[in-house]
This record gives C-alpha cells, sequence and structure tokens, in this order.
C-alpha cells in the first residue's frame, strides 16, 4: 500500500472504519487486527471501485463485510462465543474512548446481533434508509422498523 | 435531561481521542502465521490418514483375499509417510524471528523444495501402488480360481509357462504413463488438498512485495 494512497484514501475515512471495527470487537488487540484487515482489504480491492457510489460509501460497504466476515471466521473457529462475551471494561488499557456515555453505548451496540450492529452504525452515521437496506440486502420499511426496535432494546440496555 | 444515542455519538466522536487509527504495521503478522499453521494441521492430518487409511485397508485386504495388495499399499503409504515427516521435521528450522516477508519467503522456499522431492516421488509410488493393485488381484484367490476356469476351457490366450504373457502390455504401458505422470498426477492430487492454501500464500507474497515497493 503506498503512502499516497493510505494518505488519499484510507485516513480521511478512517473515521468511518474505526466506528465499525470498535463496534465489533472487544478488545484493543482484536481492533488493531480488523481495522489491519479493512484498510488491507481495501488496498486490495481498490480496482473494484466502479465509482457506483461515493467512495465513503464503498469503504463503508466494504469494512461492514470484511468485520461480518472476520467475526464469523471467529465465532467458527470458537474463539469467540457468546457465552464467554465479556463485555470490555472502559479502561486506559483496552484503549477505550475518553467519553464514558460513548464507551457505554458502544458496549450496548456490541451486544446486537452482528447485522443488528450494522444497521445501528449506519444509522447513526446518518446514512438514508433506503441505503442501509441496500447495504444490509432489505427492503427500507423492513429498515425502519428494525432501527426502532434496535434503539429501544439499546435505551433498555443503557438503562 | 437524558441524551439520546444519536446525541451521545455526536457528542462522543466530537472528541480528539475517539478516531485515533491505530498504526499499519506488520500487517500480515498474524496472516502469516496463520496460514502456515494451516498447512501444518492440513499436512500432519493427511499423513495421519495416510496411516490409518492404509491400515484399515491392510485389515481389510486380509479379510478379503487381497493380503498381498494391503501389505503392498500399507508399505507404500507408510514410506510415503516417513518421507514426509522427515521434511516436516525440517520446517522447524524456519527462523520465526525475522519479518513476515522473510518467514513467508522461507516457508515458500521449504514448500517448493518439499514438493519437488514428492513429485520425484510420485513418479515412483504411482505406479508402484499400481503394480501392487495389478499383483493383489493376481495372487487373489479369486482371481486364480477366474484364472482356472478360463483356461481350463478352449481359449486363444498366448501363454507363456502358462503365464498369459499379452496381459502384461497394458499393465506396462499404465506403469509407464504413470511414472512418466506421476508428477502431474501429484501435482493435481495436490492442488486439490492444498490448492487454497497455496494460492493465499502467492497472494500474501505478492501483497507483501508490492508493500515494500
Amino acid at each position: 500500500m503506498s503512502s499516497d494512497f493510505y494518505t488519499n484514501s484510507i485516513v480521511p475515512y478512517s473515521g468511518i472504519i474505526i466506528k465499525i471495527c470498535r463496534a465489533y470487537t472487544d478488545s484493543q488487540e482484536d481492533f488493531e487486527d480488523y481495522y489491519q484487515e479493512v484498510c488491507l482489504q481495501v488496498w486490495r480491492s481498490r480496482d473494484q471501485f466502479r465509482g457506483e457510489s461515493k467512495w465513503s460509501t464503498w469503504v463503508y460497504r466494504l469494512s461492514l463485510n470484511i468485520c461480518l466476515t472476520m467475526i464469523k471466521k471467529k465465532n467458527n473457529n470458537r474463539q469467540h462465543t457468546v457465552s464467554d462475551y465479556n463485555a470490555p471494561v472502559a479502561t486506559e488499557d483496552n484503549h477505550a474512548f475518553s467519553d464514558e456515555s460513548l464507551n457505554l453505548l458502544y458496549d450496548a451496540i456490541r451486544q446486537l446481533s452482528e447485522i443488528d450492529r450494522a444497521v445501528i452504525l449506519l444509522y447513526l452515521e446518518e446514512r438514508p434508509y433506503k441505503e442501509i437496506g441496500e447495504i444490509i440486502g432489505t427492503s427500507h420499511n423492513n429498515i425502519a422498523v428494525r432501527i426502532t426496535r434496535i434503539k429501544e432494546r439499546l435505551k433498555k440496555i443503557l438503562n | 435531561m437524558e441524551k439520546s444515542i444519536e446525541t451521545i455519538w455526536k457528542d462522543g466522536f466530537l472528541k480528539n481521542d475517539a478516531l485515533v487509527a491505530p498504526k499499519l504495521n506488520n500487517l500480515y503478522h498474524k496472516k502469516s502465521k496463520h496460514v502456515i499453521a494451516k498447512f501444518n494441521k492440513m499436512f500432519k492430518r493427511n499423513l495421519i490418514g495416510l496411516v490409518l487409511g492404509s491400515t484399515l485397508f491392510l485389515i481389510y485386504a486380509f479379510f478379503n483375499d487381497i493380503l498381498v495388495m494391503g501389505i503392498g499399499v500399507f508399505l507404500i503409504s507408510n514410506a510415503i509417510v516417513i518421507v514426509n515427516l522427515k521434511l516436516k521435521k525440517t520446517l522447524t528450522n524456519i527462523n520465526k524471528n525475522v519479518s513476515s516477508y522473510d518467514y513467508l519467503k522461507a516457508f515458500d522456499k521449504w514448500l517448493k523444495d518439499q514438493l519437488i522431492l514428492n513429485r520425484k516421488l510420485a513418479r515412483i509410488y504411482y505406479p508402484l501402488y499400481f503394480i501392487t493393485a495389478v499383483v493383489g488381484i493376481w495372487f487373489s484367490g479369486n482371481f486364480q480360481t477366474l484364472l482356472s476356469e478360463i483356461l481350463g476351457k478352449p481359449h486363444q490366450i498366448y501363454l507363456v509357462n502358462g503365464f498369459p504373457i499379452l496381459w502384461l502390455i497394458p499393465v506396462i504401458l499404465i506403469v509407464s504413463l504413470m511414472a512418466i505422470f506421476g508428477d502431474k498426477i501429484y501435482n493435481f492430487d495436490v492442488s486439490l488438498v492444498y490448492g487454497r492454501i497455496f494460492r493465499k500464500l502467492n497472494d500474501m507474497i505478492a501483497d507483501i512485495e508490492e508493500l515494500r515497493k
């Protein structure tokens, strides 16, 4: 990956990648792994970008797909199961955010299913329902209902 | 007032530390270790499979009147296992305390050397397997009974000292073809089992080389 590619095509969108990777990992080590993997796959797949959507949207989709694939692989390897899931603790050691509320929100998001995590991340990033539907592969009405349900669940967890 | 999740999200990411990207270094560190570990696991599993398979076949052969074939297959298979176990031992000589690239290159070299040797061996053991099968069938009681029946009746089979010498022609032909194309058969065999790992390895090396430019 040339430093030019990293600086121009990844750094401006690293926020998106970070937000997604954080939602699918519960340790700094995993987070760095997922982040590196996403950057690598964005670089490897750069020729597949045909300009039909914005680069940021494309990075979004790719990041989600990669995180979902990685978490699936991890689950398959039984290295990380629901039963042994430990919500990350907001300490300096695991490089959690300094904003306590954001940490709590992330902890709550991590308790959702993988797909619901993707939906809520896209929603919080203010992606239109239509686009969320396209990315997730469902209708925009279904997304609206789903988001309401997820928000209720998150509120319940946070309270 | 209680903050909405939308506000928590927006406000949280306004803080400076929220979006600090981790440094990208040694991108392939884990992947390289993972792919080699996966290969080792498959390699070990295949060798165990060969030992188990040949043992089971030996037992089957014992009870089914093809003992010569069973012994032959058992001996050839276990000779392959012994050779490959020796090769596997040399894998531990690869230095792991180097960069992912050097580690992968060293593994790739080991793999290529191993494949070269196995290709040469394949030109011997594939024909041997076939010869064992033919000899095994020849010496089986059922076949001998069938042969006696055929030869007991009027026939046009050309015999030399009671042996249908012309039957050796297709056997020799097949053995020769196996000796000639044994390496190709081996390549096909190996690509079926390890193809994905080999492609992954090559892709990784190619990626790292491009990254190093």
